[in-house]
């Protein structure tokens, strides 16, 4: 086991270091110079050698990796083009606020996806099943942006039940988790739909229910146990598409999070604060995948590290 | 209705009646307003003018109250110092908290106003005598004299040892303090934007000039009516200036805060959750009027958009019949009004149709594609071309994408060709400065203040950084335009440099920007000006 932990968190290294190297090249490979996007239209190019002197791209490549690496074991990812704040600073006050919209939008992703889910094996083939699909169909084909709109228009704009933007409150996160949640929900719903399938004709189960244990505790037990296995594999999968998707949700709901904080990076050129959102997205990505393959070992006792 | 309002109501018809009759000025209304306790109801009374949703200015009654959320197309990006930036978001909120010494408060940029200058002026071709206001305090403490002045202009005009990015558009200008309240200003050489220059030079205090750069680019410390309590990167918080020699505004707190996308801003005020929303798309238009409590207030904005040349590279360099043909094979009508709508106006001018001294220029380069033809042939393209990069912007522009794919379309059917490039804002300015993209083209704009010179000294004065300009008649022209300082004077100037522009077709002028704001019925007051400047005082929220 520690054997595997150690293997575990070295690949874990390798991939964050994989991720920011190529985001420290890619950035720099983009058409935009962060230094004339700082100064004004007309700027005489000696001020602008001034501004890529004092944000230090003007070093040569290596050195600016060089230095950004020796920052990294402090702590250090930098200050910000834009207002010279440090950019580990601005991330700690970002980041909570899309974790936690990414924790509950799973939350209430893989519990919904659960019930129809379940609900849908049980009843294979049946109007609740074709309903279910149906459902699942629907919410496949709805892109998220437009979903976020729709929602904001008829709960906030017409009903006014909830709020239409911002984190100000429980009945804030209503309605950037519903978007969120119906995203996640096509492919958690087929799949928790067909590995209960699989695990209802499973040679235990039926052995189970040969000797007589109620059906509650067959299916609480016996089945649950095993069909949540790909859910799980699932959960850790979708963690990235809740990060990448977070983009668009925050920017529909003004959701104070890393992903408006990334993408105003980008447009900006603020390469400090690209690189550290990329390199946070990708440890928060990789550590929850790992712990996803911790949980996995837990629920499969066949698996031994 | 009770006693009170029926007494307020009978003298505010009263006053109103003289104001419209000219029986007052306005400033006598509304001295005689406040001096009857009624200028609480004046915001709803005094008729608007052009661009506005209320009165231009109004002293301020009873304690500041409400709080206005105000949600902004474009991000704060650059610092507090007024002069060294030349970000319109900056100067746009900058106009809550500092004062200039002249005001252009009306869509009328020929008739400044006082401001912190009772009066003014001229006493050679080179000076300017200004008197100033008394008992104007800064929101740090300090009293307002003329030494304040003196510091601000020759800062912000470049007369001094800092570097600062506002010297562009003026010439180095010295100041004399005659007494405290009595400022003598004298111009390097003639230079005939002077008032209009002071209307967009916020004053500040001679004590933070002479602190340095730095604690002015940290903080900004006006005489406006409000002040910065909150600044944080995406939302600055201001409070009213109690202290405010208008009086104080009646909006108690008010919020500037950056949301980029346009439906978020339009969801955010259809809730509720904001007051007031900036760069409103037409397209949301609709949705906006069907709302009784909205108001939705559209203006010509002072902004060109045009297709940009590089005029330093081939093959428009040096070729003004290759520009022209651009200019007619492009249906500018239907760009206008099919693509970007709203307040848009085809552009009639290289300089925006209601800068001062603008005037339409003939031929109207309508869409002919066979002219056009003809020109390409006689530039050098008979077989067809040539061939260049079409650059156009995401997220700046509105429609940017489709308006550029629209005029490539138009150029393609006069056999140009034309490779579109669709990138965001960064990218573009690279491509711009780039010196390996030759004969690019961009869909790109310029705003002004409304004087001729900003935006023709910027875009069309050698050495042209943005433009690669190099046209010494030009040169020549734009320089006697910014030392005529007698209105015929310039009127003359600038009409040959129309002219000259507009034949050898440096850039193409496409059209001029729809600005269109939205806010909620219960805010009056709010003035909106061609020059995107929205002023919040004397607003006020019911």
């Amino acid at each position: 086991m520690t054997a595997h932990l150690a293997r575990r968190t070295a690949q874990m290294l390798l991939v964050v270091y994989g991720v920011v190297t190529l985001t420290f090249i890619t950035v720099r490979l983009v058409p935009g110079d962060p230094a004339r996007l700082m100064e004004p239209p007309g700027t005489p190019e000696t001020i602008i050698q001034l501004v890529r002197q004092q944000i230090g791209t003007d070093k040569p490549l290596h050195v600016q990796y060089g230095d950004f690496l020796a920052g990294l074991p402090r702590g250090d990812l930098g200050k910000s083009f834009r207002g010279g704040r440090p950019v580990g600073e601005l991330i700690a006050a970002y980041l909570p606020n899309t974790l936690l919209l990414g924790i509950v939008a799973m939350a209430v992703a893989t519990a919904l996806a659960s019930i129809i889910g379940i609900g849908a094996a049980l009843r294979r083939n049946s109007v609740v099943d074709r309903a279910a699909l149906f459902l699942v169909a629907v919410a496949q084909s709805t892109p998220n942006f437009w979903l976020g709109v729709m929602l904001v228009l008829v709960f906030a704009v017409q009903l006014r039940w909830l709020p239409a933007i911002d984190m100000s409150g429980p009945e804030s996160f209503v309605l950037p988790v519903a978007t969120l949640a119906v995203t996640l929900l096509p492919l958690l719903v087929r799949t928790v739909r067909q590995s209960f399938i699989d695990a209802l004709g499973d040679d235990h189960v039926r052995a189970a229910r040969a000797r007589g244990i109620p059906e509650h505790r067959v299916l609480l037990i016996h089945v649950l146990k095993v069909a949540s296995l790909p859910l799980v594999t699932l959960v850790g999968l979708q963690a990235g598409f809740v990060l990448g998707g977070s983009v668009v949700v925050e920017s529909i709901f003004n959701w104070p999070g890393i992903g408006t904080l990334a993408l105003k990076a980008i447009q900006d050129r603020d390469f400090p604060m690209i690189q550290g959102t990329v390199l946070v997205i990708a440890i928060v990505f990789t550590l929850v995948n790992f712990v996803v393959d911790l949980v996995y070992a837990a629920l499969d006792p066949r698996i031994r590290y | 209705m009770d006693s009170q309002h029926e007494r307020d109501e009978q003298i505010l018809e009263i006053l109103t009646h003289k104001l419209r009759t000219g029986g007052l000025s306005r400033r006598q209304f509304i001295q005689a307003a406040a001096l009857f306790g009624v200028g609480g109801a004046l915001a709803a009374c005094v008729p608007p003018t052009a661009g506005q949703t209320g009165a231009p200015a109004v002293t301020g009654a009873g304690a500041p109250t409400g709080t206005v959320r105000f949600l902004v197309a474009e991000s704060f990006w650059a610092n507090w110092h007024p002069f060294l930036h030349t970000a319109q978001i900056q100067n746009r909120i900058q106009r809550q908290i500092f004062d200039r010494l002249v005001e252009a408060e009306t869509a009328d940029f020929s008739k400044p106003a006082p401001m912190l200058a009772t009066s003014w002026r001229q006493l050679d071709a080179l000076t300017w005598e200004l008197k100033l206001k008394e008992g104007v305090k800064f929101h740090g403490g300090q009293e307002f004299t003329a030494e304040d002045a003196k510091a601000t202009v020759e800062l912000a005009s470049g007369a001094t040892d800092v570097k600062v990015n506002t010297a562009a558009r003026w010439v180095p200008t010295t100041g004399e303090v005659v007494d405290k309240l009595t400022v003598r200003f004298k111009t390097k050489e003639p230079f005939g934007p002077f008032l209009l220059q002071l209307t967009v030079t916020d004053v500040v205090s001679a004590a933070d000039v002479n602190k340095g750069v730095e604690p002015m680019k940290a903080a900004p410390n006006g005489t406006g009516p409000f002040r910065v309590v909150t600044d944080e990167k995406d939302r600055k918080v201001m409070e009213a200036f109690s202290g405010y020699w208008r009086g104080a505004p009646r909006i108690k707190t008010l919020t500037w805060e950056f949301i980029q996308d346009s439906q978020t801003r339009l969801s955010a005020l259809l809730a509720g959750q904001a007051q007031v929303i900036d760069r409103v798309p037409p397209e949301h238009f609709q949705a906006l009027k069907g709302s009784p409590n909205l108001v939705l207030t559209s203006v010509t904005g002072l902004e060109n958009v045009n297709l940009w040349i590089r005029q330093d590279r081939p093959p428009f360099d040096g070729n003004p019949k290759l520009r022209q043909a651009l200019a007619w094979s492009i249906d500018r009508e239907a760009l206008t009004k099919n693509l970007v709508g709203g307040a848009s106006e085809t552009a009639l001018s290289h300089l925006p149709n209601r800068a001062l001294f603008a005037a339409p220029q003939s031929p109207k380069y309508t869409l002919d594609p066979e002219r056009a033809k003809k020109l390409l042939a006689e530039a050098g393209f008979a077989s067809g071309g040539p061939e260049f990069i079409l650059w156009g912007t995401t997220g700046f522009l509105p429609r940017a994408k489709d308006v550029t794919e629209a005029i490539a379309d138009n150029l393609k059917k006069v056999g140009m060709k034309p490779t579109v490039t669709i990138t965001d804002v960064a990218a573009i300015i690279d491509a711009l400065f780039s010196k390996d993209k030759p004969g690019s083209v961009f869909h790109l704009s310029w705003s002004g203040n409304g004087d001729p010179h900003v935006s023709l000294a910027t875009l069309y004065r050698s050495p042209g950084a943005w433009t690669g300009a190099h046209d010494s008649k030009l040169d020549d022209l734009i320089d006697s335009g910014a030392r005529a300082t007698k209105d015929a004077d310039r009127v003359a100037v600038y009409k040959e440099v129309q002219a000259y522009l507009w034949e050898n077709m440096p850039h193409v002028p496409l059209y001029n920007s729809d600005f269109t704001i939205a806010h909620v019925k219960a805010l009056s007051g709010l003035r909106v000006l061609p020059n995107f400047n929205t002023y919040f005082y004397p607003a006020a929220l019911a």
